[in-house]
């Protein structure tokens, strides 16, 4: 072999080699461990659907939902799809390298959250997200890149759930993107939830954990009662059409006009602090202020 | 396979997947110096914004009730404090702008305007209050320096640093001692805007007297992206407030904002005690 050849493959060998360390590593930070949450606890009354680009049919939902939905026996042990799961008391989270059950290979990242235990694969092996015929499910599917330092990861296939704890409907066709960036030993995930049937922009919401190595999380066992035992057997909690009569107590307690209590686009931005000044506010009084805390 | 053709496949092989690697990249486009904080900037975040509150909207966008510090890890004497809060008096003494302080100004519903004031100050007005932050790079807070509303932020482009390599891809990279060994190739890039803010007066953290002290220290953390479906730009802000005079632990806050074409709706107000802006 000549002395050009064996130049021209070791270009070779080096441009290859450049080429595959060009590539998006499989991890640009670790984002792994155990994470402890400073949670907001945010939207807990009936009635509060505050800063919540929500549209008239999701508001006509979120209005004829019960309390008491949640003590039927087939939702006592129902998961919170991961998006809320990581919002609600006490959403210790547990991050996780997802890995090929045969190749050992990371494939992913895994998330454990401690209430009601939903699991989350975030597949980053260039796997398609399923047919939109497939199983919609608690978790969904979800699959994620880098972006420089953050992880960037969008979430379809989500069973029906909730915005909120308080009843604000989320439609299977909702769709969620989230991005996850470690600030030292801070880890914020901003959420961006598109949902064409309930609301009339993305809504964007965020939440912060502090990396906490000794952190445990302990099981979160759930039993469900017996049919009967805490709601009637038999009976569908639900409320009709303007016939919710604990709708207005969050509005009523705070001092808020009822119209922007529920929601809307327009009650997201600074220019409707001037607009609640010209809207009724009913007579602040003290009520039974139904609040859901679990 | 000929010599030649692998040469050339290797070299297509580069040219795309660079390609692909610099397409995540924002244009900054920025200017600046070279070597300054501005010719730096991987992120532009110049513009006008205005806030979206979707969280905390009642604790926003009103101004809530005395002794309303739910969400809010007060300690004894910072609840001992914020019950004595009293906003007339506040607005009587030139203390008004306590709602418009460094760790809670950008929780006040508003717009922001950010601009280069030099090219090492990123400079932040808002119109809810007229404050202005001035973030300086590269340097502590001089010494002299008194205490104000707004403080002395140091900021630094944050995310340069070391790589993590504990993915299972063979432990971390280290040298005999346990550092992490630096190199270029195992440096992240920089893709946020870090700000330590000190030197403060004493202020809340929000409007109804929930009470920070002279002693906080306010970290902010300030990313920016493009949402996939309305291709809005937003620039996120996660705050970190420590004050052990007030707080059992550090209070996390978060608020985010849209990127506006101009300066319409630009809104200047004075600091006002009981008023939400």
């Amino acid at each position: 072999m000549g002395s050009d050849a064996m130049h021209s493959k070791r270009t070779a060998l080096i441009l290859l080699l450049l080429a595959l360390a060009s590539r998006p590593a499989s991890a640009q930070v670790d984002l792994t461990g155990e994470w402890s949450p400073r949670v907001y606890n945010d939207h807990m009354d009936i009635g509060d659907y505050t800063g919540i680009p929500i549209n008239e049919p999701g508001r006509l939902r979120a209005e004829a939902w019960h309390p008491e939905q949640l003590d039927l026996p087939e939702n006592l042990c129902r998961p919170h799809p991961i998006d809320i799961g990581l919002r609600v008391s006490v959403s210790q989270l547990r991050i996780t390298t997802e890995r090929d059950d045969e190749t050992r290979q990371p494939v992913g990242l895994r998330l454990h959250v401690a209430w009601q235990e939903p699991e989350q694969v975030i597949y980053m092996d260039g796997r398609p997200h399923p047919s939109a015929n497939a199983a919609h499910k608690w978790s969904g599917f979800s699959t994620g890149h880098w972006e420089r330092n953050a992880l960037v990861y969008t979430t379809t296939h989500l069973k029906e759930a909730y915005l909120t704890r308080t009843g604000v409907p989320k439609s299977p066709m909702a769709t969620v993107t989230s991005r996850v960036h470690r600030y030292g030993n801070v880890l914020t995930i901003v959420f961006i939830i598109n949902d064409p049937l309930y609301l009339t922009a993305p809504y964007i919401r965020e939440s912060s954990w502090i990396f906490d190595p000794n952190q445990i999380i302990p099981p979160f066992p759930c039993e469900i009662s017996p049919d009967g035992t805490i709601v009637p057997a038999g009976k569908v909690p639900s409320f009709l059409p303007g016939k919710n009569d604990v709708l207005t107590e969050f509005a009523t307690e705070y001092g808020i006009p009822l119209e922007a209590a529920l929601g809307g686009e327009e009650t997201l931005y600074p220019e409707y602090i001037k607009k609640m000044k010209t809207m009724k506010v009913a007579p602040r009084t003290s009520t039974e202020h139904y609040r859901r805390a679990q | 396979m000929d010599t030649r053709r692998v040469v050339l496949i290797a070299a297509a092989l580069l040219v795309l997947l660079s390609g692909r690697f610099a397409a995540q990249r924002p244009a900054a486009g920025q200017g600046g110096a070279a070597g300054s904080a501005r010719a730096a900037a991987t992120d532009d975040y110049t513009g006008y914004w205005v806030s979206e509150v979707t969280e905390k909207w009642r604790f926003r966008m009103l101004v809530p009730d005395k002794n309303d510090y739910t969400m809010v890890p007060l300690n004894p004497e910072g609840r001992r404090v914020a019950a004595t809060w009293d906003p007339s008096k506040d607005q009587a003494t030139g203390e008004a702008c306590r709602g418009y302080g460094a760790a809670a100004l950008l929780q006040v519903p508003g717009r922001l305007h950010v601009t280069w004031q030099d090219d090492n100050t990123l400079r932040i007005d808002t119109d809810s209050g007229t404050q202005t932050r001035l973030f300086h790079f590269g340097g502590a807070a001089p010494a002299a320096e008194k205490p104000s509303w707004q403080g002395y932020s140091a900021a630094e482009w944050g995310g340069d640093e070391p790589r993590d390599r504990r993915d299972g891809q063979g432990g971390p990279v280290q040298d005999k001692e346990g550092r992490l060994i630096v190199d270029r190739a195992q440096q992240k890039p920089a893709d946020y805007l870090k700000v330590v803010t000190t030197r403060l007066r004493p202020g809340y953290l929000q409007k109804n007297g929930v009470p920070y002290s002279g002693n906080a220290l306010v970290e902010d953390y300030f990313e920016t992206f493009s949402d996939p479906y309305t291709k809005n730009t937003w620039l996120v802000v996660t705050t970190m407030v420590t004050d052990p005079q007030y707080l059992i632990e550090p209070l996390l806050m978060h608020a985010h904002f849209k990127k506006l074409p101009d300066a319409s709706g630009w809104d200047p107000t004075p600091c006002t005690a009981n008023e939400p802006r």
